[in-house]
């Protein structure tokens, strides 16, 4: 089980980053990922995998200011 | 005797003191916030972080003074053209005499954050663009882990001003507006106010030692 943003999810251990926010629908570079309290760094989406208990955090951002 | 447009010194500094609120005004004076992009949510912060005598602000900015920035930006129609942090920089000390302003027109990358932010006690994003914050985000916390961020995110649209929010999720990272709403909806003074109200009012309390949203 993976928790994101406080939800458990199931099918996306093994997933690199990349291929997990992918699937979201969400725009990458919109995004920050934190992985079990740290900032993954983007050019390390490619070649982090989800792991079972791993709590990832999406800090999102919209335009505008 | 040191003068201001004719006043003593001392009587301006004292004006400034007298409704601030109690022994926060020599605090203030001690810190130095650095703002990332000064446009809607950027002048509006600098404004009040001003007025109040945080004393002294970086502010940066690659742009330069557009019409359409005038229905929220703390510009002036004789200011078009000119570059937006020299622009802020002549309107704010028209407010406050006592506030050091160094300007620094460029554009914020993951290659020069280290050294824009190095002298900051707080780091401020107030861009508009979500990938410039999220970069910032992701740099600040690689580069500067101990320095309080304080960003902008969602604040467009004419939704409720009780949606708008700080929120905390992470050490030394506070993030205000509603988390929703985009650009594209229109961007309009009041509700950009809020947000950047928000921002200015946690940057406040950091300096003033509360770190609770």
């Amino acid at each position: 089980m993976v928790i994101v943003n406080g939800q458990a999810e199931s099918g996306i251990v093994g997933q690199t980053i990349t291929e997990f926010l992918t699937k979201r629908e969400a725009p990458l570079e919109n995004i920050v990922v934190e992985r079990n309290g740290d900032i993954v760094h983007r050019a390390d989406f490619d070649v982090t995998l989800v792991a079972e208990n791993d709590k990832i955090e999406l800090i999102s951002f919209v335009g505008g200011g | 005797m040191k003068e201001i447009q004719g006043l003593s010194y001392e009587a301006v500094y004292n004006g400034m003191k007298e409704r601030n609120v109690k022994d926060s005004t020599a605090k203030l004076a001690g810190a130095h916030v650095t703002i990332a992009g000064v446009g809607g949510l950027g002048s509006n912060i600098a404004i009040a972080l001003t007025r109040i005598g945080v004393g002294h602000l970086t502010l940066i900015d690659f742009d330069t003074v557009e019409l359409s920035n005038l229905n929220r930006q703390q510009f002036k129609l004789s200011q078009l053209d000119m570059p937006k942090v020299t622009a802020l920089k002549q309107n704010l000390q028209e407010f406050n005499p006592f506030v050091a302003i160094d300007t620094v027109q460029t554009k914020v990358t993951h290659d020069n954050v280290q050294d824009l932010f190095a002298g900051a006690d707080i780091i401020c994003e107030a861009f508009d663009n979500p990938a410039a914050k999220a970069m910032l985000l992701e740099a600040a916390t690689e580069f500067y882990p101990d320095k309080p961020l304080v960003m902008g995110t969602g604040m467009a649209g004419i939704h409720s001003s009780n949606t708008i929010t700080t929120k905390h999720p992470r050490p030394n990272l506070y993030i205000a507006g509603d988390g929703t709403s985009k650009g594209a909806e229109g961007l309009m003074a009041p509700r950009v106010m809020i947000c950047a109200g928000h921002e200015a009012n946690m940057i406040a309390r950091l300096i003033l030692g509360e770190t609770d949203i």
